[in-house]
């Protein structure tokens, strides 16, 4: 392949980066009103997913905290995909800029396209790595991305390497227009997140929260404390189901957050099962109150059984939904020790309890519901702009 | 070629700053306008007391004249009804005052003492552990103690008073729970007002399973959860 050819590649895979990064940036920004919103996850950039459950990867890579830089300063923060977007945009400039004035024998504007490549061949290295080994998700938007710099890095080294077997001649650095490349993708970066930090609404007033508890009291010692991790934690208290999906997956935003070690959690048990809590119709999570009394059982272990809970969250609940009994055989067989007290009617007395607690403050009748010195953190809140908002919800509660 | 560089430089620039703009206050825009339409959170059920589909209005109005009358309603304290009291709040003829607590059969027990007696032994503890800690959603705990015609009127009164305060004090003694004065409803019927019948034979009962005769049915403690909103 001709050195035109190699760099029209480069530019065909950097407009390919630059659909893929737009879409990933257009779902990053359309959550910016808190709402839910599929997402364009695919193969072909801009499209959607026809399946839902083919947007899993996607959705759990967009709502990590890998995302994107600066959660805590900005709701959601700015997202990797944002300077994804300013890197090929440069590259498919300097690109085009090379054709343009057919500067394929031009050695500074080939180590300038070389240099310019590095950056998302690097980057979709790193973000890979977290990708496969920390969130074990495929994101097809991400794959697009990484291919697309592997494409990008691979012409344009071809088309330096062809040049340099071409000329014989070692690279020297020498004063050159092509550069300001480099810098010039830097502006462009600052730009693009200036302008995104910059166009974004404000948050702050929702950092008050979503409502308050009527009384935090514990007159029958209902309340599952968990230990803190660090000296000088703020005093939370969640309202928790421990076979809720949804409570697994906040627990986890936390823990990736590092917010986990700045809480001392209370935790009141609230199971969205119909064989102890009459607010519910339906088990929505089967086998949700037997883990629950386990809970209660474990004293200073209760974090133990929650662990193991989220672990085999998923086998519970399938089982339980079809034998009501499976899920305390399966609490029997891997805490044996606390049967009798599971058993004992004190101990189902205080899970009523538990719920009535929650009656007596009115709450909504969900899980998780996550409250900092009696305020709720507002539902939309848990997820992209957790750092944001719950650091701020911190701040207050240590002022 | 000057103008053509330049033209693509500033496309670089303003193509994606203005996309990124653009999307951003597309947030904005719909952000604000959720603001101001009613959240799903108006939606979201809120936690409350459960209101089973016996607790007819009938039901109800008794109960809340009952509860009301024995001052657990407004004072927070359990003072307790007389018979006179009962027969007057409940405004009902004994049987349709028994009527009333049919359909808790599932929910409900009836505590037999021994004769003129009124000290609970073991088997009737475990029926009023059983029954009080499965409290659920209900909002009050009915301990409505009788006797059997045996003996004068007024000693019959004093005796089912005497039963009435026995489970209350070993609630007390045994579950030192702060809401139990705020719970706990006692009536005493002595022999005078809505006797149990054969109907009651078949709740769970701490006396011999395989006799149940009128007089000791009603030697009794009647105990139960009442799952309705007051």
């Amino acid at each position: 392949m001709s050195s035109r050819g190699l760099i029209a590649g480069v530019l065909i895979a950097a407009l390919i980066g630059f659909g893929f990064a737009a879409a990933a940036t257009y779902d990053f920004a359309a959550h910016l009103d808190r709402q839910v919103h599929n997402l364009h996850c695919s193969f072909i950039p801009g499209m959607s997913s026809a399946n839902p459950a083919g947007a899993e990867g996607c959705q759990l890579t967009l709502m990590s905290p890998y995302s994107s830089l600066f959660r805590t300063s900005l709701w959601g923060g700015i997202p990797i995909s944002l300077l994804a977007l300013a890197v090929f945009t440069a590259i498919a400039t300097a690109a085009g800029l090379i054709l343009l004035l057919q500067a394929e024998d031009d050695t500074m504007a080939l180590f300038s396209l070389l240099m310019l490549a590095s950056m998302p061949v690097g980057a979709s290295l790193v973000m890979g790595a977290i990708a496969a080994f920390k969130l074990h998700a495929a994101c097809k938007q991400c794959i697009g991305i990484y291919v697309a710099s592997a494409l990008i890095g691979v012409f344009a080294l071809l088309a330096y390497r062809l040049h340099a077997a071409v000329e014989r001649v070692p690279l020297r650095v020498t004063r050159s227009p092509w550069l300001a490349a480099v810098p010039a993708t830097a502006a462009l970066i600052l730009v693009l997140t200036s302008s995104y930090a910059m166009a974004m609404p404000s948050y702050e007033s929702f950092s008050k929260g979503c409502g308050t508890l009527l009384s935090t009291e514990d007159r029958h010692n209902v309340l599952v404390h968990l230990p803190a991790a660090e000296a000088g934690a703020h005093k939370a208290l969640e309202i928790f189901d421990p076979l809720c999906p949804a409570c697994k997956a906040f627990e986890e935003r936390l823990r990736a957050a590092r917010l986990d070690k700045r809480l001392q959690r209370d935790l009141l048990l609230f199971p969205l099962d119909n064989s102890c809590n009459w607010m519910v119709e339906n088990a929505m999570h089967p086998g949700s109150c037997e883990v629950s009394l386990a809970v209660l059982c474990a004293g200073e272990r209760a974090a133990q059984v929650i662990e193991w809970a989220f672990a085999e969250q998923r086998t519970i609940l399938q089982e339980a939904a079809r034998d009501k009994h499976a899920a305390g055989r399966m609490v029997a067989q891997r805490f044996p020790d606390l049967q009798t007290c599971m058993k004992s009617a004190t101990t189902k007395a205080r899970l009523s309890q538990s719920l009535r607690w929650a009656v007596r403050n009115q709450v909504p009748v969900l899980t998780p519901q996550f409250y900092v010195n009696g305020k709720r953190l507002c539902d939309e809140d848990t997820d992209l702009g957790l750092e944001y908002t719950l650091s701020r919800m911190l701040e207050e509660d240590g002022s | 070629m000057k103008g053509q560089i330049a033209a693509v430089i500033i496309s670089a620039v303003v193509i994606p700053t203005g996309l990124v703009v653009r999307w951003v206050n597309n947030a904005e825009f719909r952000l604000k306008a959720a603001q101001v339409a009613p959240t799903p959170e108006a939606n979201v059920a809120i936690a409350e007391a459960a209101d089973e589909v016996y607790c007819t209005p009938q039901l109800k109005q008794v109960l809340r004249r009952v509860l009301k009358s024995c001052g657990l309603l407004d004072s927070g304290e359990v003072r307790g009804c007389q018979p006179a009291d009962a027969k007057q709040v409940a405004t009902l003829a004994g049987a349709d005052f028994n009527a009333l607590f049919l359909p808790m059969a599932e929910r409900a027990g009836v505590v037999e003492f021994e004769q003129n007696r009124f000290e609970l032994d073991t088997t009737d503890q475990s029926l009023v552990d059983k029954l009080f800690t499965d409290q659920r959603g209900a909002s009050y705990f009915f301990v409505v103690a009788r006797a059997s015609p045996e003996g004068s009127v007024e000693h019959n009164r004093d005796l089912s008073k005497q039963r009435a305060e026995a489970v209350m004090g070993y609630l007390r003694q045994k579950y030192q729970d702060p809401d139990l004065d705020h719970e706990v409803g006692l009536l005493w019927l002595g022999e005078e007002f809505a006797q149990l019948d054969q109907r009651f034979c078949g709740w769970q009962r701490s006396g011999d399973a395989a006799s149940c005769q009128s007089e000791t049915l009603n030697r009794s403690a009647f105990l139960s959860w009442i799952d309705c909103q007051l």
